[in-house]
Protein backbone atom coordinates (compact mmCIF):
# COMPACT_ATOMS: atom_id res chain seq x y z
CA UNK A 1 0.00 0.00 0.00
CA UNK A 2 1.10 3.64 -0.75
CA UNK A 3 1.66 6.20 1.29
CA UNK A 4 -0.73 8.15 -1.01
CA UNK A 5 -3.12 5.60 -0.42
CA UNK A 6 -2.69 5.40 3.38
CA UNK A 7 -2.97 9.01 3.87
CA UNK A 8 -5.45 9.69 0.67
CA UNK A 9 -8.14 11.18 3.79
CA UNK A 10 -5.81 13.47 4.67
CA UNK A 11 -3.81 14.69 2.13
CA UNK A 12 -7.18 15.28 0.42
CA UNK A 13 -7.63 18.20 2.88
CA UNK A 14 -4.28 19.25 3.35
CA UNK A 15 -2.01 18.45 0.31
CA UNK A 16 0.99 16.16 -0.76
CA UNK A 17 3.36 18.94 0.03
CA UNK A 18 2.38 19.09 3.67
CA UNK A 19 1.93 15.24 4.19
CA UNK A 20 5.78 15.33 2.94
CA UNK A 21 6.33 18.12 5.02
CA UNK A 22 4.75 16.23 7.88
CA UNK A 23 6.81 12.53 7.08
CA UNK A 24 9.74 14.65 7.55
CA UNK A 25 9.13 16.24 10.92
CA UNK A 26 9.94 15.26 14.62
CA UNK A 27 8.20 16.17 17.33
CA UNK A 28 9.12 15.39 21.01
CA UNK A 29 6.09 14.31 23.42
CA UNK A 30 6.72 15.31 27.39
CA UNK A 31 4.31 13.60 28.99
CA UNK A 32 2.27 10.15 27.63
CA UNK A 33 -1.23 10.56 29.84
CA UNK A 34 -4.44 12.15 29.52
CA UNK A 35 -3.19 14.39 26.70
CA UNK A 36 0.08 12.52 25.21
CA UNK A 37 -1.42 9.59 24.74
CA UNK A 38 -3.97 10.66 22.37
CA UNK A 39 -1.85 13.40 20.74
CA UNK A 40 0.99 10.83 20.16
CA UNK A 41 -1.37 8.52 18.47
CA UNK A 42 -3.21 11.40 16.07
CA UNK A 43 0.57 12.21 15.18
CA UNK A 44 1.58 8.57 14.36
CA UNK A 45 -1.63 7.99 12.50
CA UNK A 46 -1.09 10.96 10.39
CA UNK A 47 2.62 9.60 9.58
CA UNK A 48 4.60 11.76 11.37
CA UNK A 49 8.63 11.09 10.68
CA UNK A 50 9.65 10.71 14.06
CA UNK A 51 8.57 11.36 17.76
CA UNK A 52 10.21 11.02 20.82
CA UNK A 53 8.13 10.22 23.85
CA UNK A 54 9.47 11.32 27.23
CA UNK A 55 7.54 9.76 30.41
CA UNK A 56 8.57 8.04 33.95
CA UNK A 57 4.69 6.11 34.43
CA UNK A 58 3.67 3.21 34.90
CA UNK A 59 -0.01 2.23 33.91
CA UNK A 60 -2.31 2.56 36.86
CA UNK A 61 -6.66 1.70 36.87
CA UNK A 62 -7.43 5.38 37.20
CA UNK A 63 -5.82 6.31 34.00
CA UNK A 64 -7.60 3.77 31.97
CA UNK A 65 -10.65 6.56 31.70
CA UNK A 66 -8.83 8.76 29.45
CA UNK A 67 -5.73 7.05 28.62
CA UNK A 68 -6.71 5.46 25.16
CA UNK A 69 -3.13 3.73 24.29
CA UNK A 70 -3.63 1.65 27.85
CA UNK A 71 -5.59 -1.32 28.61
CA UNK A 72 -6.60 -3.58 32.07
CA UNK A 73 -3.78 -5.87 30.78
CA UNK A 74 -1.22 -3.02 30.99
CA UNK A 75 -1.95 -2.10 34.46
CA UNK A 76 1.84 -1.88 36.79
CA UNK A 77 3.65 -1.67 33.17
CA UNK A 78 5.74 1.57 31.80
CA UNK A 79 3.13 3.63 29.84
CA UNK A 80 6.49 4.03 27.54
CA UNK A 81 6.60 0.49 26.76
CA UNK A 82 3.11 0.17 26.45
CA UNK A 83 3.04 3.27 24.34
CA UNK A 84 5.78 2.52 21.83
CA UNK A 85 4.21 -1.18 21.01
CA UNK A 86 0.60 0.34 20.37
CA UNK A 87 1.92 3.31 18.39
CA UNK A 88 3.87 0.91 16.24
CA UNK A 89 1.33 -1.67 15.90
CA UNK A 90 -0.71 1.80 14.23
CA UNK A 91 1.82 2.67 12.00
CA UNK A 92 4.93 0.76 11.50
CA UNK A 93 6.61 3.71 9.33
CA UNK A 94 7.35 5.98 12.38
CA UNK A 95 10.50 6.35 13.90
CA UNK A 96 9.46 6.20 17.93
CA UNK A 97 12.24 6.98 20.20
CA UNK A 98 11.33 6.66 24.06
CA UNK A 99 13.07 8.24 26.96
CA UNK A 100 12.00 7.05 30.39
CA UNK A 101 12.63 9.56 33.01
CA UNK A 102 11.05 12.08 34.82
CA UNK A 103 11.44 15.62 33.33
CA UNK A 104 13.50 17.45 36.05
CA UNK A 105 16.70 20.39 35.57
CA UNK A 106 18.91 17.16 34.12
CA UNK A 107 17.01 17.12 31.17
CA UNK A 108 18.75 17.77 28.04
CA UNK A 109 16.57 17.78 24.29
CA UNK A 110 17.46 15.49 21.57
CA UNK A 111 19.04 17.61 19.14
CA UNK A 112 17.11 16.86 16.31
CA UNK A 113 14.13 18.42 17.86
CA UNK A 114 12.36 21.75 17.72
CA UNK A 115 8.58 21.43 18.00
CA UNK A 116 8.17 20.06 21.57
CA UNK A 117 4.49 18.97 23.02
CA UNK A 118 3.87 19.50 26.90
CA UNK A 119 1.33 17.41 27.93
CA UNK A 120 2.74 17.21 31.53
CA UNK A 121 0.54 17.32 34.49
CA UNK A 122 2.70 19.31 36.77
CA UNK A 123 4.09 22.67 36.54
CA UNK A 124 7.78 21.99 38.03
CA UNK A 125 8.44 19.15 34.84
CA UNK A 126 6.83 21.93 32.30
CA UNK A 127 9.10 24.56 33.31
CA UNK A 128 12.12 22.16 33.01
CA UNK A 129 11.08 21.20 29.60
CA UNK A 130 10.67 24.69 28.52
CA UNK A 131 14.21 25.53 29.95
CA UNK A 132 15.66 23.13 28.24
CA UNK A 133 14.87 24.09 24.81
CA UNK A 134 17.25 25.88 22.60
CA UNK A 135 16.61 29.24 21.04
CA UNK A 136 13.47 29.09 18.24
CA UNK A 137 12.12 25.75 19.56
CA UNK A 138 7.80 25.75 19.39
CA UNK A 139 6.11 24.39 22.37
CA UNK A 140 2.79 23.85 22.18
CA UNK A 141 1.59 23.96 26.07
CA UNK A 142 -1.52 21.70 26.97
CA UNK A 143 -3.70 21.44 29.94
CA UNK A 144 -6.78 20.47 31.37
CA UNK A 145 -8.82 20.60 34.75
CA UNK A 146 -12.38 19.68 35.33
CA UNK A 147 -14.48 22.31 33.17
CA UNK A 148 -11.47 23.83 31.25
CA UNK A 149 -8.50 23.30 29.56
CA UNK A 150 -6.30 25.20 27.15
CA UNK A 151 -3.17 25.22 24.50
CA UNK A 152 -0.99 28.19 23.74
CA UNK A 153 2.17 28.16 21.40
CA UNK A 154 5.26 29.81 22.49
CA UNK A 155 8.30 30.36 20.17
CA UNK A 156 11.32 30.21 22.95
CA UNK A 157 14.01 33.41 22.67
CA UNK A 158 10.56 35.46 21.00
CA UNK A 159 7.83 34.83 23.40
CA UNK A 160 6.73 35.17 26.76
CA UNK A 161 8.34 32.27 28.60
CA UNK A 162 5.26 29.77 30.44
CA UNK A 163 6.92 30.24 32.95
CA UNK A 164 6.64 34.02 33.09
CA UNK A 165 3.22 33.81 31.78
CA UNK A 166 1.96 31.11 34.58
CA UNK A 167 3.86 32.60 37.46
CA UNK A 168 2.15 32.05 40.64
CA UNK A 169 0.74 29.12 39.82
CA UNK A 170 1.40 26.08 42.03
CA UNK A 171 0.25 22.60 41.42
CA UNK A 172 -3.21 21.74 43.06
CA UNK A 173 -2.81 19.37 45.65
CA UNK A 174 -4.66 15.91 45.31
CA UNK A 175 -5.28 14.55 42.30
CA UNK A 176 -6.38 17.19 39.50
CA UNK A 177 -10.11 16.59 38.17
CA UNK A 178 -10.44 15.08 33.92
CA UNK A 179 -11.99 12.88 32.02
CA UNK A 180 -11.95 11.32 29.23
CA UNK A 181 -13.78 13.48 27.21
CA UNK A 182 -12.13 16.47 28.14
CA UNK A 183 -8.87 15.11 27.11
CA UNK A 184 -9.86 14.29 23.93
CA UNK A 185 -10.62 17.60 22.80
CA UNK A 186 -7.68 19.40 24.58
CA UNK A 187 -5.68 16.75 22.89
CA UNK A 188 -7.33 17.32 19.83
CA UNK A 189 -6.60 20.63 19.75
CA UNK A 190 -3.29 20.26 20.38
CA UNK A 191 -2.56 18.23 17.79
CA UNK A 192 -4.03 20.42 15.07
CA UNK A 193 -1.47 23.21 16.31
CA UNK A 194 1.25 20.34 16.43
CA UNK A 195 0.45 19.90 12.01
CA UNK A 196 -0.41 23.69 12.00
CA UNK A 197 3.14 24.14 13.62
CA UNK A 198 5.14 21.97 11.49
CA UNK A 199 3.39 23.14 8.17
CA UNK A 200 4.85 26.84 9.55
CA UNK A 201 1.38 28.28 10.02
CA UNK A 202 1.16 27.90 13.71
CA UNK A 203 -2.66 29.40 14.67
CA UNK A 204 -2.10 30.13 18.84
CA UNK A 205 1.44 31.39 18.73
CA UNK A 206 1.42 33.97 21.50
CA UNK A 207 -1.97 33.20 22.53
CA UNK A 208 -4.09 30.89 24.90
CA UNK A 209 -7.22 28.77 23.25
CA UNK A 210 -9.13 28.63 26.33
CA UNK A 211 -11.88 25.63 26.35
CA UNK A 212 -14.52 25.61 28.37
CA UNK A 213 -16.07 21.71 28.20
CA UNK A 214 -19.29 21.99 30.43
CA UNK A 215 -20.49 25.17 28.33
CA UNK A 216 -18.67 24.75 25.06
CA UNK A 217 -17.21 28.16 24.70
CA UNK A 218 -13.94 28.70 23.10
CA UNK A 219 -11.90 32.10 24.18
CA UNK A 220 -8.71 33.28 23.02
CA UNK A 221 -6.29 35.42 25.60
CA UNK A 222 -3.20 37.13 23.47
CA UNK A 223 0.07 36.77 25.89
CA UNK B 1 -12.25 52.90 30.09
CA UNK B 2 -10.83 49.63 31.46
CA UNK B 3 -11.03 46.20 30.05
CA UNK B 4 -11.94 43.02 32.88
CA UNK B 5 -12.14 39.60 30.51
CA UNK B 6 -13.04 37.00 32.54
CA UNK B 7 -11.84 33.24 31.19
CA UNK B 8 -12.97 29.40 32.11
CA UNK B 9 -14.30 29.06 35.29
CA UNK B 10 -14.67 32.99 36.18
CA UNK B 11 -16.74 33.23 33.21
CA UNK B 12 -18.79 30.33 33.83
CA UNK B 13 -19.29 31.76 37.63
CA UNK B 14 -20.00 35.40 36.30
CA UNK B 15 -22.06 34.46 33.01
CA UNK B 16 -20.71 37.36 31.17
CA UNK B 17 -16.89 37.62 29.25
CA UNK B 18 -15.92 41.08 30.30
CA UNK B 19 -16.64 43.73 31.63
CA UNK B 20 -15.76 47.47 31.26
CA UNK B 21 -15.33 50.03 34.16
CA UNK B 22 -14.64 53.90 34.18
CA UNK B 23 -11.04 54.87 34.98
CA UNK B 24 -10.88 56.80 38.52
CA UNK B 25 -6.99 57.65 37.72
CA UNK B 26 -3.99 56.38 37.81
CA UNK B 27 -4.17 56.07 41.96
CA UNK B 28 -6.24 52.85 41.83
CA UNK B 29 -4.57 49.18 42.45
CA UNK B 30 -5.33 45.96 40.33
CA UNK B 31 -6.64 44.70 43.43
CA UNK B 32 -8.96 48.12 44.80
CA UNK B 33 -10.18 47.55 40.87
CA UNK B 34 -11.41 44.48 41.62
CA UNK B 35 -12.96 45.59 44.50
CA UNK B 36 -14.92 48.17 42.91
CA UNK B 37 -16.02 45.52 39.94
CA UNK B 38 -17.11 43.32 42.63
CA UNK B 39 -19.08 46.20 43.81
CA UNK B 40 -20.90 46.43 40.28
CA UNK B 41 -21.73 43.30 39.59
CA UNK B 42 -24.44 41.04 41.52
CA UNK B 43 -22.07 37.57 42.13
CA UNK B 44 -19.59 37.80 44.43
CA UNK B 45 -16.15 36.31 42.60
CA UNK B 46 -13.19 37.61 44.97
CA UNK B 47 -13.03 35.04 47.42
CA UNK B 48 -12.03 32.76 44.15
CA UNK B 49 -9.21 34.71 43.61
CA UNK B 50 -7.71 36.54 47.38
CA UNK B 51 -7.67 34.78 50.61
CA UNK B 52 -9.03 36.20 53.66
CA UNK B 53 -5.47 37.81 54.71
CA UNK B 54 -6.08 39.74 50.78
CA UNK B 55 -3.35 37.55 49.23
CA UNK B 56 -3.50 35.78 45.98
CA UNK B 57 -4.95 31.98 45.74
CA UNK B 58 -2.28 30.21 43.38
CA UNK B 59 -4.91 29.13 41.03
CA UNK B 60 -5.62 32.33 38.72
CA UNK B 61 -3.39 34.51 36.94
CA UNK B 62 -4.12 38.05 36.65
CA UNK B 63 -2.77 39.83 33.50
CA UNK B 64 -2.66 43.46 32.64
CA UNK B 65 -1.93 44.41 29.16
CA UNK B 66 -0.58 40.55 28.48
CA UNK B 67 1.50 40.86 31.57
CA UNK B 68 1.42 38.78 34.53
CA UNK B 69 1.16 40.61 38.14
CA UNK B 70 3.46 38.56 39.35
CA UNK B 71 6.16 40.72 37.06
CA UNK B 72 4.75 44.24 37.82
CA UNK B 73 3.78 44.95 41.41
CA UNK B 74 1.45 42.11 42.41
CA UNK B 75 -1.64 43.43 43.48
CA UNK B 76 -0.66 47.04 43.88
CA UNK B 77 0.03 47.31 40.12
CA UNK B 78 -1.73 50.71 39.49
CA UNK B 79 -4.23 50.34 36.62
CA UNK B 80 -4.69 53.41 33.77
CA UNK B 81 -7.32 54.22 31.44
CA UNK B 82 -6.87 51.51 28.67
CA UNK B 83 -5.64 48.89 30.02
CA UNK B 84 -6.97 45.23 29.57
CA UNK B 85 -6.96 43.02 32.81
CA UNK B 86 -7.78 39.04 32.38
CA UNK B 87 -8.50 37.17 35.01
CA UNK B 88 -7.42 33.17 33.71
CA UNK B 89 -7.57 29.67 36.20
CA UNK B 90 -5.26 27.72 33.85
CA UNK B 91 -5.90 24.13 33.57
CA UNK B 92 -2.73 22.05 35.28
CA UNK B 93 -3.37 18.64 34.79
CA UNK B 94 -2.59 16.77 31.46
Amino acid sequence: MSAVERYNRQILHWGKERQQQLEAATVLIAGIGGLGATVSQLLVRAGIGKLYLVDDGLVDWSDLNRQLLYNETDIGQPKLTIAKQRLQQINKDVTIEVQQKRIDHSFQPPADVSIFADCLDNYPSRFHLEASLGTGSFLIHGGIEGDQGQVLTLQKGKSQSLAEILAGSRQPQGEIPVTGSGAAILSGFMANELFNTIFSQPQLLNRFLIVGLSDLHLAFLEV
Amino acid sequence: MINIQFYSLLRLLLKQEKFELASIGEDETIEQLLQRLQQQISTPFLQKLLDEQGEMFPGTIIMINRRNIHHLEKLETPIQDGDVVALFPPGAGG
